[in-house]
């Protein structure tokens, strides 16, 4: 199964207005006119972006953005009722897409299911040891909590905050692998298979990061 | 292609309501003839027909139970909602289809119609300055408010006749309006304090984009919470002189209430503010409120201002250290404490260039022009307040929009049936970050039917829940399996249905005055008078205030204006009072000290 970053359609979709080839699927490089959004576009190519797990995060904000000043329903305000709607389905896909890749966890979780992983609610397994990692913690943010020690949740916070950022950056280096793992689908599934656990870690980190704000 | 009608932006306020429009300069407010731009959000119901503004206002005192001031706290809600402010409003106000209604004579008013009469004098001012009719509005709410309380201001706008473009957000336009020459990237923050509600947002501006990173808020928190420090101080102070048991019937709470707003507008200029209540039978309450015992009952309101600027910060995911610049709207803003603690939170002087009264409905002319496609460099990104779900089985509430997420945006969730040939589904939806439903605000009952009949829990009703860029809830569903798109009928929570907006609509436009000079005039005439009556009452109590060549002057205007109220030129009346106000100014200068005194002429406030 190949991850081309490409569109996956057979021939050039045209502009719904000037008849030219789409070279993006939303917005027409010449009219400026928007073109319905193919079924099954994902997140990276509505914003014209490569589909891997490193996203520079500038570039994501600039795609956003000059997407948005095509799309936005502001700037259709005076057309048909079909263009608004059509405005409006637009900017909520590009706005949904834009939130999800800005951060890395939900980025994370999205290309996963991209790649064929299972989601969270299939899948809800750790990697052995975790969960009682997080038990503990647990326990003493509670009690630090109850005893007012401002101190030790400060403490609580930047082990959790290192945690988290550990985990990011295995989940990164297994994305990396499982691109450079081309064909092997067995070392694909495993790769998948701790991508899942990994990124439920992050979401078990994260929820006891909420009780610590 | 674009409508050679302009789109104005109103600022539809808890104490005042204005407009603005574009122009190629930047926004510029809309004024009278006296140069007012300010309309009271205020309705009185008088016998010679309906009143709005400032001489609703002046009514307020006499017709207590039927003059309607702060509508906007009764947008979108019940009483339920409301048992703090009932206590203080005047008028009556009951429940009617799980909304609060205001109770006048044997009538009930909706707060939809009552806000549409005020939009309906703002529209007509717009007309008479612009010289053109207008049909098309932006108008502004807080950023705080939820569904219902946008769609009643949606459907006001309706009712007054009106094409409402957009529902903008009021600290989204602020920025807007100041945002202008700003080419930089910057962080800003907006504080808005109005006379009845709060919304802190945080922004950040770069290149024309304004994006909404985060919003805070309490839609039932402002200007009217300090008045009521003071009214509660006087009422206490009263009783405890003169009797536990007085009772302030309507007129008095009315004039107390004014007192009050009087005395907490002179103490931001001054540090001390005098009140003499007449409360008949020799009795007088006589007291001077200094700012220090202001302050004392106001800081816990704007410590809570604070606390919301704090979850903004942190909702948005920075610190206060990196705002580069803040704003500040509504009337509140200049109060010296909120300017003091808004500028020790922030650790930086706020920005107050724009005028607070003004700069809400200039940021809606902006964004009217940009929908009038004037501003093409322009990006506005807003978000949704509030978290928004549907409730799940035990009473959960389910959320399926995340609060301050971009808007447009969208979330689809899939139901099925639990009968047998079931073709219909109800879904409850609610908002709000509670994590049970009954905690959370109800949006209503959304009933998704023409669902084919099948087995129980065969069908697959896939439902789209779409916010809009106005921040309203869009619904829709279809039935996976036969692709059959399903109608969804809402019975809204605290709303009006679709047929009731449309019968006022047209109930309205047969009231609706037709003569705009006749309407013009008999405001003028009305405003005349007062302006006589306050120039008599000045001569009397000041005899020898002014020169001989002082009171010739006056005697020409005054003779003059009493000429031009019996003529029909709404413009030379204009210019007439104008000049009478003038020439009356050096007496009126001598009176003005610290004692305030009651609005109607002659009038003691009863007793018990």
């Amino acid at each position: 199964m190949s991850d081309s970053s490409r569109a996956d359609t057979a021939a050039p979709v045209k502009c719904r207005q000037c008849d030219r080839p789409l070279t993006q699927p939303l917005v027409c490089d010449f009219c400026h006119a928007l073109n319905p959004i193919a079924a099954g576009k994902d997140y990276y190519s509505l914003l014209g972006l490569p589909r891997q797990f490193d996203v520079d995060v500038e570039q994501l904000r600039a795609k956003f953005v000059a997407l948005s000043r095509h799309a936005h329903p502001d700037f259709h305000s005076g057309e048909s009722a079909e263009v608004k709607e059509l405005s409006l389905q637009m900017s909520s896909a590009i706005n949904d897409a834009y939130r999800t890749l800005r951060d890395p966890a939900s980025r994370a979780g999205y290309l996963l299911e991209l790649l064929g992983g299972r989601s969270s609610a299939q899948d809800k397994s750790v990697l052995e040891g975790f969960l009682g990692t997080m038990m503990m913690l647990q326990e003493e943010i509670a009690d630090a909590k109850a005893a007012g020690d401002q101190p030790q949740q400060a403490r609580l916070r930047g082990v959790l905050l290192i945690q988290q950022e550990g985990l990011m950056k295995r989940i990164g280096s297994l994305f990396t692998q499982y691109q450079e793992a081309v064909g092997c689908e067995a070392v694909r599934r495993q790769l998948l298979d701790e991508l899942r656990k990994q990124i439920n870690a992050v979401s078990y980190v994260r929820k006891l990061l909420t009780q610590l704000e | 292609m674009s409508d050679p009608a302009p789109i104005i932006g109103i600022d539809l306020g808890t104490t005042y309501s204005l407009a603005a429009y574009m122009t190629p300069g930047g926004p510029v407010v809309l004024r009278d003839e006296a140069g007012h731009a300010l309309v009271p959000s205020v309705v009185a119901f008088l016998e010679a027909g309906i009143v709005v503004g400032s001489e609703a206002r002046a009514h307020a005192v006499e017709n207590p139970l039927t003059t309607v001031y702060s509508v906007k706290r009764l947008m979108g809600k019940d009483v339920g909602d409301l048992h703090e402010d009932l206590k203080f409003l005047p008028y009556g106000v009951v429940s009617f289809n799980q909304m609060a209604c205001v109770q006048i004579g044997r009538r009930l008013v909706t707060p939809q119609e009552l806000s549409a009469i005020i939009l309906r004098e703002v529209k007509t001012r717009a007309e008479a300055a612009l010289g053109q009719p207008v049909s098309r509005a932006v108008i502004t709410v807080p950023a705080y408010f939820d569904d219902a309380q946008r769609q009643a201001t949606r459907d006001a706008g309706r009712i007054a006749g009106l094409e409402v473009e957009r529902i903008v957000n009021e600290p989204t336009a602020a920025a807007l309006a100041y945002g202008l020459d700003r080419k930089q990237d910057a962080l800003i923050a907006v504080y808005d304090f109005g006379g009845g509600t709060f919304d802190v947002s945080i922004l950040r501006v770069s290149d024309g984009v304004f994006q909404v990173l985060s919003t805070d808020g309490d839609t039932h928190l402002g200007g009217d919470d300090l008045d009521r420090e003071l009214i509660e101080l006087i009422t206490s102070e009263i009783r405890a002189k003169f009797g536990a048991s007085l009772e302030f019937p309507p007129s008095t709470r009315q004039a107390l209430r004014n007192f009050a707003e009087a005395a907490k507008i002179r103490l931001s200029d001054r540090a001390e503010a005098r009140l003499q209540v007449d409360l008949g039978g020799d009795r007088v309450f006589d007291r001077l409120i200094t700012r220090d015992e202001f302050e004392r009952r106001a800081a816990k309101w704007v410590d809570h201002t604070i606390e919301h600027a704090a979850a903004a910060l942190k909702a948005a995911g920075v610190s206060v250290q990196q705002v580069d610049e803040v704003v500040m709207a509504g009337g509140c803003t200049r109060i010296p404490l909120v300017r003091r603690r808004v500028q020790e939170f922030f650790g930086r002087v706020p920005y107050t260039a724009i005028n607070p009264d003004e700069v809400v409905a200039m940021g809606a002319a902006v964004q009217a022009g940009i929908l009038a496609g004037m501003q093409r460099d322009t990006l506005l990104l807003d978000v949704i307040p509030l978290s928004l779900g549907i409730e799940t089985m035990g009473g959960a509430m389910g959320k399926l929009i995340m609060r301050n997420s971009t808007i447009p945006c969208q979330a689809n969730e899939t139901f099925t049936t639990y009968l047998d040939g079931q073709t219909s589904v109800d879904i409850h939806v609610l908002q709000g970050e509670r994590e049970l439903a009954r905690d959370c605000r109800s949006l209503g009952r959304f009933q998704l039917s023409g669902i084919p009949p099948m087995p129980a829990g065969m069908p697959r009703i896939e439902v789209n829940f779409l916010v809009d860029a106005n921040g309203i809830l869009n619904v829709s569903a279809r039935e996976l399996r036969s692709g059959k798109e399903a109608s969804v009928q809402i019975t809204p929570a605290h709303g009006l249905t679709r047929d009731e907006v449309q019968r006022m609509v047209k109930e309205s436009y047969a009231h609706a005055v037709a003569d705009l000079t006749a309407h013009r005039l008999i405001d003028l005439r009305n405003e005349a008078h007062r302006v006589l009556a306050a120039i008599d009452k000045a001569r009397r109590e000041a005899p020898s205030a002014l020169d001989a060549g002082q009171q010739a002057a006056l005697g020409e205007a005054v003779a003059d204006l009493k000429a031009r109220m019996d003529g029909q030129d709404p413009d030379a009346l204009s210019l007439a009072m104008r000049k009478a106000n003038e020439a009356a100014m050096p007496l009126t200068q001598q009176l003005m000290d610290e004692v305030l005194r009651k609005t109607a002429v002659g009038k003691k406030l009863d007793e018990y």
